[in-house]
């Protein structure tokens, strides 16, 4: 059953997703490419973009992915997946939270994750900008919206559009 | 003298509804700035400590961040109702929005204009969260272990594509150990 399965799945990366969707994005290329055969690689990078020009919290990309595979009983499969385990567990610890504001270990988790995003954030664009073998030009892309994010103060958004221009202008 | 910010938490179900829709509906390209406003700037319904400390919270928690943050909220004023009607405020117009996207692209998806400038935009994206990456990897280079994790997870899951599921606790313990004993 397509639905099950769609709720087992994205359940599964609620709970990996630590510093939120960016950092689970290549595990959910993974999960959506490889293991399921939902979507080509490059769809995924398609059916990510869609999810970045919506507004609201970036995590709607599951909603994409259930759409395309089940409709919309599998976009609100997906998106109740992915965000009520991890909103379960939100409820259950906002009061442990306080108790324990002096506590080391929550001083010691903030700076244990810190590396782990870092790299897991990489890994994201790596695999969104390599679906096949690598290819300059999809690099080039994402490595030119870095360094406009990085350089400039302007609206992401900006960026997102200016990468849609020039996707048609280097890959066709 | 110094004055003592006031707040006011939302009185009604409807009105919590409306302050996350308007979250929402404004906040393309990040969440989080559009979270501060309504909540802290506009509606006043928390101070800015306690909005930094409630995304502190949410940022350590897995799953979406401001979803996670309109449950605790939600709960705080409302209990269960409060973090049912946040939560629904918060996604009810991006999913209608991106399903439409959806339904669009779906259709004009085989057109090669459309295709490369939807691909375009997703590698702008990559790009973002690789910029993001750099910008909070920047207070990391001056600590080797730092430097180590960070890329042992780079080559566990962007290059050699292992699961999360394995690749995560055990990073994560090895985080923790490090971090208890100073190193990061």
């Amino acid at each position: 059953m397509i639905l099950l399965e769609i709720l087992f799945w994205f359940a599964l990366l609620s709970l990996l997703a630590f510093g939120g969707m960016p950092a689970v994005m290549p595990e959910m290329q993974r999960l959506v490419v490889d293991v399921n055969g939902w979507a080509t690689a490059e769809e995924f990078i398609q059916l990510f973009a869609l999810g970045q020009a919506a507004p609201g919290p970036n995590v709607l990309i599951v909603s994409l992915i259930g759409w395309k595979v089940a409709g919309l009983a599998g976009a609100l499969v997906a998106l109740f997946a992915v965000c009520g385990p991890s909103a379960a567990l939100a409820w259950w610890v906002a009061g442990l939270w306080e108790r324990f504001k002096d506590s080391p270990w929550r001083h010691a988790i903030g700076r244990a994750i810190a590396p782990l995003l870092v790299g897991l954030f990489l890994s994201s664009g790596y695999v969104l900008a390599t679906p096949g073998a690598p290819d300059w030009r999809l690099w080039l892309i994402t490595g030119a919206a870095a360094a406009a994010y990085l350089a400039t103060k302007v609206n992401p958004l900006w960026i997102l559009a200016a990468g849609g221009l020039a996707g048609p202008l280097l890959l066709n | 003298m110094q004055e003592k910010p006031q707040v006011h938490p939302p009185r009604t179900l409807f009105e919590l509804f409306t302050g996350f829709l308007a979250i929402s509906a404004r906040s393309f390209g990040g969440v989080l700035p559009w979270a501060h406003r309504t909540m802290v700037e506009e509606r006043r319904w928390l101070t800015p400590q306690d909005f930094a400390e409630t995304i502190g919270l949410c940022q350590f928690l897995p799953g979406p961040n401001i979803g996670n943050a309109s449950i605790v909220l939600g709960k705080r004023w409302f209990g269960l109702r409060g973090a049912i009607v946040a939560f629904l405020g918060l996604v009810a117009l991006p999913f209608v929005w991106v399903i439409a996207l959806g339904v669009l692209y779906l259709d004009y998806a085989t057109n090669p204009t459309v295709n490369a400038v939807v691909t375009g935009v997703g590698l702008a994206g990559a790009g973002l969260l690789v910029g993001t990456a750099i910008k909070l990897g920047r207070d990391l280079v001056r600590k080797p272990a730092a430097l180590a994790l960070l890329g042992a997870c780079f080559l566990a899951v962007g290059l050699a594509r292992q699961p999360m599921y394995l690749v995560l606790p055990v990073a994560l313990a090895i985080a923790l150990f490090a971090a208890r004993r100073g190193w990061l």
